[in-house]
C-alpha cells in the first residue's frame, strides 16, 4: 500500500492503494464517485472517463498510484448549471445515462481546445465513446448547444 | 501473481532496474499493458514505470526532422505544431490510433515496443525511416524502424533496454503522403488492413508501410518510371500482393483482408498521387 494524494473536483483526499489498483476502483469506493463508471475495461467505451488536469482519461486503464498528487475532475464535480450538463439535458441527450458523464466530459474536453467545434470534429472526438441506447444525435446536438451558449455567454 | 510496478526516478535508475529484475517489463501508458492483464496473457515478472523519470515526454526539432521522447503521448503526435509541420504523414497517423481519450494515455514508445501487427503507427514511421534509440546499462544503439519489428509481436528491444528514442526524419521538400485504415467491426477497433503511402517529388519512388496485413508490419519500396497514377497503382499492387500474410480472425478471412489490403493499398496510392499535384 502507497498513500497517495488526489483532488478530485476540488477537495483534496489521501488515499492508500495498491500498486496494481485502478483510478476507476479508487474513485468508486474509496472517493464515492459512483459517476465514473466500469463500461467495457477496455478503453474503448468511454463510461469510466474522467479529466485529469483537463484531460480525458480513462481510468478503467489507469493506474492509481500514477496520479499521486493529480487534480481530477468527475461528472459529479460538474455544478448544476454547467453549460455541457444543461444542454444534454435540455437536448434530451441520454435514456438510460449510463454513459451520458463519459460523454459530458468528453465534450468539456474538446470546448476547451476547440471553443466552436464542427460536427465532423464533435463525431472525431467523441468516437472513442458510446451509448448503447444510440442518442447519438441527440448528444452531438447537445454539444453543439453547449458551443452555442458558451460562446454567448 | 501480480507483477511489482517499479517506479524509478532517473534513467540510469530505470536502466538499473531493467539490468537487475527478472522478466522486467517496461511499463509507459500503460494502456496495452491494463489490456492483457485483464485478459490473463501479460507474462512479466517486474514492471519499470517510466512516468516518473523526467525528461522522456519531449519532442525536439533537429536538423533532419524530430526527436521524439517514449513517453510522448500519440494524442500529442497527432496534435502538436511541430509534428504536423515537420512530419505530416506521422501526425495524420498517430490520429487513428484508437480514440482520443486512449490516445491521451497511450505512449510513442510503448507503442512500437508493443510490436503488434495491426498498430498504425508503425506503417508510417515505416515509411518515413525512422530510427529507434535504445538504452541499457551497457550504453545506447540504434535500430532502424525497418529491422525493428522482428516476428510476431517480437522487436528488437532486448532484455535490458528501453526505448529512450525515436528519430524521424522529415520527409524531402515535394513528397506527399497519405494514410488508409480499414476496419471491418467498428470505427476505433483494429484495421482489417492498413497502408501507409509516400511518393517523392520526382515520382520515382512510392513507399508503403503495411499494417495488420502479415504477422508483423512490413515495408514495401516500388520504383516507378514515369507512368501516371494507373502504373503507380499497378506496380504497387503488384509489389505489395506477395507481402500479404494476413492472420484470419473475427476481423475477417485471410483472403477478404487480402484483397482489402489491396484495395488499401490502391486508395493510399491514388489519394498521396492526388496530393502531390
Amino acid at each position: 500500500m502507497k498513500l497517495i494524494q488526489l483532488t478530485v473536483n476540488g477537495r483534496r483526499y489521501d488515499v492508500p492503494v495498491d500498486d496494481d489498483e485502478l483510478l476507476l476502483d479508487v474513485l468508486r469506493d474509496k472517493i464515492g464517485a459512483y459517476s465514473v463508471r466500469e463500461g467495457c475495461g477496455v478503453g474503448a467505451c468511454g463510461a469510466c472517463t474522467v479529466l485529469v488536469g483537463g484531460t480525458s482519461v480513462s481510468s478503467c486503464l489507469a493506474r492509481a498510484v500514477r496520479y499521486d498528487g493529480a487534480e481530477l475532475t468527475t461528472a459529479d464535480g460538474l455544478p448544476e448549471d454547467d453549460a455541457v450538463v444543461t444542454a444534454f439535458v435540455e437536448s434530451r441527450a441520454m435514456q438510460c445515462g449510463y454513459c451520458i458523464p463519459g460523454f459530458v466530459l468528453m465534450a468539456h474536453e474538446l470546448l476547451a481546445e476547440n471553443p466552436q467545434p464542427d460536427r465532423e470534429q464533435i463525431v472525431a472526438h467523441l468516437e472513442g465513446n458510446i451509448c448503447r441506447c444510440g442518442t447519438y444525435q441527440e448528444i452531438c446536438r447537445a454539444v453543439e448547444v453547449a458551443a452555442e451558449r458558451r460562446a454567448r455567454a | 501473481m501480480k507483477p511489482p510496478l517499479h517506479q524509478p526516478t532517473s534513467l540510469a535508475e530505470a536502466c538499473e532496474l531493467l539490468d537487475t529484475l527478472e522478466e522486467t517489463m517496461v511499463y509507459g501508458g500503460g494502456t496495452a499493458i491494463q489490456i492483457l492483464i485483464k485478459q490473463g496473457v501479460l507474462f512479466a515478472g517486474n514492471l519499470v514505470d517510466l512516468s516518473r523519470v523526467p525528461g522522456l515526454a519531449e519532442i525536439e526539432e533537429t536538423a533532419e526532422g524530430l526527436r521524439v521522447g517514449p513517453m510522448t503521448t500519440l494524442r500529442r503526435m497527432e496534435t502538436s505544431e511541430v509534428v504536423r509541420r515537420r512530419v505530416p504523414l506521422a501526425a495524420q497517423t498517430y490520429g487513428h490510433v484508437a480514440n482520443p481519450r486512449v490516445r491521451n494515455t497511450a505512449s510513442v514508445g510503448g507503442n512500437i515496443a508493443h510490436g503488434d501487427y495491426r498498430l498504425d503507427p508503425p506503417t508510417a514511421l515505416l515509411v518515413l525511416g525512422a530510427r529507434v534509440e535504445l538504452t541499457s546499462v551497457r550504453g545506447t544503439r540504434t535500430v532502424p524502424i525497418r529491422d525493428f519489428f522482428v516476428d510476431f509481436q517480437v522487436t528488437a528491444v532486448e532484455p535490458g533496454e528501453l526505448i529512450t528514442a525515436l528519430h524521424i526524419p522529415a520527409a524531402p521538400a515535394g513528397n506527399s503522403s497519405t494514410f488508409v485504415k480499414m476496419s471491418s467491426l467498428g470505427e476505433n477497433d483494429w484495421p482489417a488492413a492498413s497502408v501507409a503511402a509516400q511518393v517523392d517529388a520526382e515520382r520515382r519512388t512510392l513507399r508503403l508501410g503495411l499494417g495488420a496485413l502479415a504477422h508483423v508490419p512490413r515495408y514495401v519500396e516500388v520504383p516507378l518510371d514515369g507512368g501516371g497514377v494507373d502504373a503507380a497503382v499497378a506496380a504497387a499492387t503488384a509489389a505489395v500482393e506477395p507481402e500479404l500474410d494476413p492472420i484470419p480472425d473475427v476481423r475477417g478471412s485471410a483472403d477478404y483482408k487480402r484483397k482489402l489490403g489491396l484495395v488499401a493499398t490502391e486508395d493510399a496510392v491514388r489519394r498521396a498521387w492526388e496530393e502531390a499535384r
